[in-house]
């Protein structure tokens, strides 16, 4: 099972750790050790919000200090061992990151980033006020082992080394399943995300909790370790300096980034303040710094990125895809295809003609400029439509109200029937109204299937299910030979129908499609014209905004002609593009004056 | 004066522009026409230098455009009236004006320039405190001309001067650069989406769409094409 | 507590806090200068003053300012020499290192960038704190001056109430509003201070107008650090600094910023001005320790309700 297997780098790792622990005995550099780790799943705490979701949160001291407090002063006050702290402490957290995260999501990316430095500030003070400027853990020479006090420091190692591990695979089984993907989404493009059908808000507050949990257990170890806790040591800058530096310095997003920053930063900066600490106090200050300076500007992924781009230009081989397995599943897919549920087509022929989409006196305006004006048409079941017109004559506007990004001022909008006024782009996704965007941000290092499958989380049952209708979408888009090349070796044409399949994985039953078309040349226009009908002729609804006429006529049955907001004439291709007010619309008002003279 | 030879542009993975070569004497007013989306604005924007062409040459006065920093492109004498007026709103009316007299030459001739641009432009003399960004759309299109004159250049560009204006204010808009044509000697460059207002007063008109030129030749020709229409609306 | 007593504890406090609040006032117009024009969150800034601080008092002591203006005006003097120095740190630092993650390239990266540049400010401060450490030691400096004993006194009500107006801060305060009126004057009237404002208006106009917006970032980079660092110096005759003493202001002066409202130079400085008189009158409330958690949770409230700030032309940016 291929899982199992990615945990070998992680224990042959483990193994040598402990091979080199069992060997160390000095104390100092035994402590260093331990503390390597810490730092290590302290990191990969931070890399689980920040380093998934791209919130970078600059304030995370605030769950260790938490963490450590707990055990400090549960141990103090209650007398209760680490043991059974330690959990607490991730209970804490985890409930922190919730009252955090609620407010603090809300804000826009500088002002998040100031408010969560703010946070363990804030907390440091009051714990100074409160008199805990150095809390001691109490020794306990006859229970030690019930709480946690060992003489050999090796004994922290080993725990630590059990927790990294735990936290390690946890990331792994996070990375790799439906609360990875939707967090890396929500890093790529939040918005094409929510119109995927991700609640973001949702599996924000889930990161953070998760993060916020494995912060505080960290923090709670930390202090059982060093027996002594200041509030500068644990809710300082520096202890949410040291989160973000291993991790970025390591590698951002992947397991591996806080392993590998930790275990380079931490015995550099300790054997160089052991040397030279004492004729340069602060030297470790200084090699976090021009280690964070050196990577943000040379490798600002961190080195576990920059090394794999390396690795994978020199030794191509060791990267070959796992295109076996799929290309045998392949025939399988296209029979299974066929006799999966009541595909849309079936339905298209039950109930042709009906309107899936009505829009009534829709209007809405940004401050005093009026973007939308008294809107309103139908959609046909299985039929394209078109909207047109001239510049910013409002095209992006009306899709921005229909897919749930804006709430309109007036009017209606009635998905089969029922308002959907006032739904979230989720909710829209779930619904059945799928959309692609005009800027396209695919996820550069995953694959196409991977980028794929994020669309079809909306309405998979389990992961083998979200997988499966990846693979059918991708199907429909004629992209399965190359299913599994990664996101940045596409043409732009392979891009749009990646954006395509990405929308078609949740199913939908009405497509947005925002400019699909652009920047394609002309052989490819008319084989993305020729997809967008089979999926009309499969059932699906196409509601399209393209400017590329000469395509449009021969891809859409009907169009709606919008000018300044409001819509001036709706009808067939050959009909509209005679109009002559359509023809005033764009070619200006004397056009037709001087076509006739 | 600015010759465009075989430019081809866009942005990451999208091409744009495939080709487009586009010629303006000194002293002529040319027209670039097209739909949307046909790579109008793209153009302009190689000319300033917010986008960098992948091939092809932009000589302006035999100078290799591409090689000067855009920062540089209004000291050369090109003044860019860009797309949606792009004003400084928080700066008054008159800082406005005097950001399009950066240059020396506008500097040089700021007595002169400014005069003439409250006489085309009378609504600026009387709101010269007033913060560009209270301004109406047909008043900041009145500034960014108003701008792009102050800076004394030889080559006025205007990218799509009509955009979110009322017709009627578009139609003073075109008039006044009938004007300024007729007032001055200026070169001028005018990158519009309404075809009949643009080859009014052109002495000759490119057509562009789907990032190439399609038609061109004097105003008397294109205005009675409908090939024109077609390009725009696709049949 | 008799009224009198009462009156007077308030006063001074507000007294107190007018002057405190001038030169915080001085250190959010240099923060303010560089996020307004360049929209960049600078993480060392406090760092940087803490540099104002130390060059102050080297310019001082070992330069000899001491000697030669004495000890009342030599302070004084010296803070204002570490504008210029720092002017150059800054103008260096832009070019080799904050050039790179902003200005007109990273302006269509996506969230602009701000990422790139927490973290490489990030790294900045640490390097400038503990390279602070090991060159200037952790021993408290301060720069001595017989002002900072001596005390106009304010009567009022016939001697019921008295007023100190300690004179070494009374004198550094009038200093920041001079330094602030002058910024003023050079970025309402003249042509540097107008294509500064333009550059941060509309950085692509600026660029068709001729203004090459990167220099001028560097700029605007370079005049924040300074007059943030003159505020340090003009700090250091009253408060006893070490080189971590940039964390503690950091807060402070993203509170004043944020709270004038992000891109309001002026309003940084009424900004920074009421984060003084929140500090200094929540001493009459408060104890210490809390004075600091006070201004995390004013910042905080700001952020989540009124993160336009209050104080400022509020012009939306192009």
């Amino acid at each position: 099972m291929p899982l199992v297997r990615s945990f070998f780098p992680i224990l042959a790792f483990a193994a040598v750790y402990v091979a080199i622990t069992l060997v160390i005995t000095n104390s100092y550099y035994q402590l260093m050790m331990t503390l390597v780790l810490v730092w290590a799943t302290f990191g990969l705490s931070w890399n689980i919000l920040s380093g998934y979701t791209g919130l970078v949160s600059f304030g995370h001291a605030a769950f260790f200090g938490i963490g450590a407090y707990t055990t400090a002063l549960g141990q103090m006050h209650f007398d209760l061992s680490p043991w059974l702290l330690i959990p607490i402490a991730a209970l804490f957290g985890g409930l922190s990151g919730l009252l955090i995260g609620f407010p603090t999501f809300r804000l826009r990316s500088h002002y998040f980033a100031l408010a969560m430095l703010a946070y363990p500030l804030a907390v440091l003070y009051v714990f100074e006020w409160l008199g805990y400027q150095e809390v001691t853990l109490p020794m306990k020479r006859e229970n030690a082992f019930a709480f946690m006090q060992f003489t050999d420091p090796r004994a922290y190692t080993l725990i630590a080394l059990g927790m990294m591990i735990v936290v390690v695979v946890l990331s792994r089984l996070i990375e790799r399943s439906r609360f990875g993907m939707s967090l890396i989404a929500i890093k790529q493009n939040e918005a094409a995300a929510e119109a995927a059908g991700i609640n973001t808000l949702a599996w924000k507050l889930r990161a953070i909790a998760v993060s916020g949990a494995i912060a505080s257990a960290t923090g709670a170890f930390y202090a059982v370790v060093l027996l002594v806790v200041t509030p500068v040591s644990v809710f300082g800058m520096l202890v949410s300096a040291q989160a973000l530096t291993v991790t970025m310095f390591g590698g951002v997003g992947t397991v591996w980034g806080p392993v590998i920053g930790s275990a380079i930063l931490i015995p550099t900066s300790e054997i160089l303040h052991a040397q030279f600490g004492a004729r340069f106090p602060g030297i470790q200050g200084v090699i976090f710094g021009m280690a964070i300076v050196v990577v943000i500007l040379a490798a600002p992924e961190g080195l576990f990125w920059k090394g794999q781009e390396f690795a994978r230009r020199h030794w191509p081989a060791l990267f070959a895809s796992r295109s076996k397995s799929t290309s045998g599943d392949r025939t399988d897919m296209a029979s299974a295809n066929m006799m999966a549920e009541p595909s849309p087509a079936n339905r298209a022929h039950d109930e042709v003609g009906k309107v899936i989409l009505s829009v009534r006196g829709l209007s809405h305006s940004f401050g005093g400029l009026k973007a939308v004006q008294n809107v309103s048409f139908d959609v046909s079941e299985g039929t394209i439509l078109g909207i047109i017109g001239p510049n910013g004559a409002g095209k992006t506007t009306v899709f921005n109200l229909l897919n749930g990004f804006l709430r309109p001022d007036a009017g209606e909008i009635l998905l089969h029937g029922r308002s959907v006024v006032g739904w979230t782009p989720h909710e829209m996704c779930n619904a059945g109204v799928g959309r692609t965007f005009q800027i396209m941000r695919p996820f550069s290092r995953l694959s196409v299937i991977d980028n794929v499958v994020i669309g079809s989380f909306v309405h998979a049952r389990n992961e083998k299910d979200a997988r499966r209708l990846a693979e059918n979408a991708i199907d429909k888009v004629g992209l399965s030979s190359i299913a599994d090349r990664v996101a940045n070796e596409l043409t732009t044409k392979q891009l749009r129908m990646m954006e395509l399949a990405r929308a078609l994985a949740g199913r939908p039953r009405l497509l947005l499609l925002d400019e699909t078309l652009a920047g394609l040349g002309q052989s490819e226009v008319t084989d993305v014209v020729a997809v967008l009908r089979r999926l009309a002729q499969e059932g699906i609804t196409i509601v399209i905004i393209e400017h590329t006429m000469h395509a449009m006529v021969r891809l859409v049955d009907h169009f709606v002609v919008l000018d300044h907001g409001a819509v001036l004439v709706e009808g067939p291709p050959r009909v509209v593009t005679q109009d002559a007010r359509v023809i005033e619309a764009y070619l200006g008002t004397k056009w037709s004056a001087y076509a006739q003279a | 004066m600015l010759k465009l030879d075989g430019i081809s542009a866009g942005y990451s993975a999208i091409s744009v522009l495939n080709g487009v070569s586009i010629e303006v004497g000194a002293g002529e007013f040319v027209s670039v026409v097209g739909p949307n989306g046909a790579g109008k604005s793209t153009m302009f924007k190689t000319i300033s230098g917010t986008v960098r062409p992948r091939t092809g040459t932009i000589k302006f006065e035999d100078i290799d455009l591409v090689a000067v920093a855009p920062s540089r492109r209004a000291h050369l004498g090109i003044a860019h009236v860009p797309e949606g007026r792009q004003v400084f709103p928080s700066l008054t009316v008159m800082e406005n004006l005097e950001m399009g007299a950066y240059t020396e030459a506008g500097r040089r001739h700021w007595r002169t320039n400014i005069e003439r641009i409250f006489s085309l432009f009378p609504v600026l003399a009387e709101r010269t405190n007033q913060f560009a960004g209270t301004l109406s759309g047909g008043e900041q299109q009145m500034l960014a001309i108003g701008r792009g004159l102050a800076s004394s250049p030889k080559l006025l560009m205007l990218d799509e001067p009509s955009m979110g204006l009322a017709p009627a204010v578009a139609d003073f808009i075109f008039e006044r650069l009938i004007e300024i044509r007729r007032q001055t000697e200026l070169t001028i460059l005018l990158v519009e989406q309404r075809v009949a207002e643009a080859l009014e007063s052109a002495d000759h008109g490119y057509v562009l769409e789907a990032g190439r030129v399609v038609l061109e030749g004097t105003s008397e020709t294109l205005r009675a094409d409908d090939r024109v229409r077609a390009a725009y609306l696709g049949m | 507590m008799p009224v009198a007593q009462l009156v007077e504890n308030i006063l001074q406090s507000l007294t107190a806090g007018l002057l405190l609040g001038a030169i915080y006032g001085l250190m959010c117009v240099g923060l303010a200068l560089i996020f307004g024009v360049m929209r960049v969150i600078n993480f060392a800034q406090g760092d940087f003053m803490m540099l104002g601080m130390y060059a102050a008092y080297y310019f001082f002591v070992a330069l000899g300012m001491n000697a030669v203006f004495g000890n009342a005006v030599g302070p004084y003097v010296a803070a204002f020499l570490a504008g210029p120095l720092l002017f150059v740190v800054g103008y260096v630092i832009h070019q080799a290192l904050i050039s790179r993650v902003s200005g007109t390239k990273t302006a269509q990266l996506e969230g602009e960038g701000h990422y790139a540049q927490l973290v490489l400010t990030l790294g900045i401060a640490l390097i400038l704190e503990n390279g602070g450490q090991i060159v200037f030691g952790s021993i408290l400096h301060s720069v001595q001056t017989p002002l900072s004993t001596n005390a106009w006194i304010i009567s009022l009500w016939d001697g019921a109430v008295e007023i100190f107006v300690n004179r070494a801060r009374g004198i550094a305060a009038l200093l920041s509003i001079v330094i602030i009126g002058a910024l003023a004057v050079v970025i309402a009237r003249t042509r540097l201070g107008k294509a500064l404002r333009a550059a941060a208006d509309n950085p692509t106009a600026a660029t068709y107008m001729g203004i090459d917006v990167d220099f001028a970032h560097r700029i605007a980079f370079a005049l924040g650090i300074s007059i943030t660092a003159i505020a340090g110096g003009l700090l250091a005759p009253n408060y006893p600094f070490h080189p971590y003493v940039g964390l503690e202001y950091v807060i402070i002066m993203y509170a004043g910023v944020v709270l004038g409202g992000l891109g309001s130079i002026l309003g940084a400085f009424w900004g920074g001005m009421t984060i003084g008189l929140v500090q200094q009158l929540s001493t009459l409330i408060l104890p210490t320790q809390l004075q600091n958690s006070a201004i995390f949770v004013v910042f905080l409230l700001i952020v989540f309700f009124r993160p336009q700030g209050f104080f400022g032309r509020v012009v939306e940016r192009t």
